[in-house]
């Protein structure tokens, strides 16, 4: 049978191909780098009390565009290297960008140690303990970082410590010049 | 034989390996929970743990994983089916969070690769290995060949 012979010619490529461009493409993406089916949801609702021990509320944030960032003072070293992105963008957009932490898995005295190396920006941080607001969230583990615009839509999420550039893009994306 | 007979061995090794994939696929599925418990416990084991390694959200003593007990525990308290339930923690952490893949190519992709793989394999071991079109079949030797050989061998023997 010619035509199976000359099939089996054509079986190199059929089966090369295919597995080449898995490895092409798949090799590429980095396997933390998961898209948050919340983009371009309503952020979800929160309400709890602050490291400082007062009330805190998604709703009392709305307006501004957010910054919404899951830390722990055990993260180490990639929340103590994205401190001073968010410090600077705190200082930057005074009145135009609002930030929020949320505790991620740690007690407040581990937290209140950390900002006191660290410096504190004087942004409120969200104590959770039950892990609830990490849940809604989907938070895989700290850093995590949320940017939400001024109508409460979320924008994007950032896996990993924050670096400038990063920030400067996402603040550029909600209105926010560098 | 005529190609249809010969491609029928090995489109019966397909409908038999087939038939014992979908038999295994059916014995793995886990019978129906009973109590409440029961199906919380099914839905935990189905959930990726979203802070650890390679283990369900039922087998992990993280944080996270408690707190998607407790939320599991509490819908379906709430009357909500484990479909809604799983879509809910889908609609956050995304298909990453289930350890069993909800797209149905995901199972049978794999099944129909191996079935035209054994498929290829046998027509490939029952008709391409016969002989190539328009070879000769080895027939009797001439004499002059026979002659010719005694005399070659006579002459290493020499």
């Amino acid at each position: 049978m010619p035509t199976l012979r000359a099939w089996r010619w054509l079986a190199i490529p059929v089966l090369v191909v295919p597995v080449g461009w898995l490895l092409f493409t798949g090799l590429g993406r980095d396997p933390r780098d998961i898209a948050s089916p919340l983009i371009g949801e309503p952020m979800p609702a929160f309400a709890g009390t602050s490291l400082e021990g007062q009330p805190l509320s998604s709703a009392e944030l709305a307006g501004t565009p957010l910054v919404i960032n899951f830390w722990a003072g055990w993260c180490l070293p990639a929340c103590a290297d994205e401190h001073p992105v968010l410090l600077d963008a705190a200082e930057r957009h005074v009145g135009a960008l609002q930030l929020v932490g949320v505790l991620y898995q740690d007690t407040p005295e581990s937290a209140r140690g950390f900002l006191a190396r660290y410096g504190d920006g004087g942004w409120p941080t969200l104590l959770d303990g039950g892990g609830e607001v990490a849940v809604d969230y989907g938070v895989t583990g700290p850093p995590e970082t949320f940017f939400v615009d001024a109508d409460g839509i979320v924008r994007a999420r950032h896996i990993g410590p924050l670096t400038q550039q990063v920030m400067d893009d996402q603040l550029a994306a909600l209105g926010l010049a560098s | 034989m005529s190609p249809v007979q010969r491609l029928a061995v090995p489109l019966a090794a397909v409908g038999l390996a087939v038939l014992v994939g979908l038999a295994a696929f059916a014995l793995v599925q886990p019978a129906a929970p009973r109590t409440a418990a029961e199906q919380a416990h099914q839905l935990a084991a189905g959930l990726r743990c979203p802070d650890c390694e390679a283990l369900s959200v039922a087998e992990s003593r993280t944080a996270a994983a408690a707190a998607i007990r407790a939320e599991i525990d509490g819908q379906l308290a709430a009357g909500r089916t484990p479909d809604e339930v799983r879509q809910s923690f889908v609609g956050r952490y995304g298909e990453w969070i289930l350890l069993e893949p909800a797209d149905a190519l995901a199972w049978w992709l794999p099944a129909v690769a191996l079935a035209a793989g054994i498929a290829a394999l046998g027509a490939w071991l029952l008709v391409g290995r016969a002989a190539p079109p328009g070879a000769e079949p080895p027939g009797p030797v001439s004499e002059s060949d026979r002659r010719r050989a005694r005399d070659e061998a006579e002459a290493l023997d020499a």
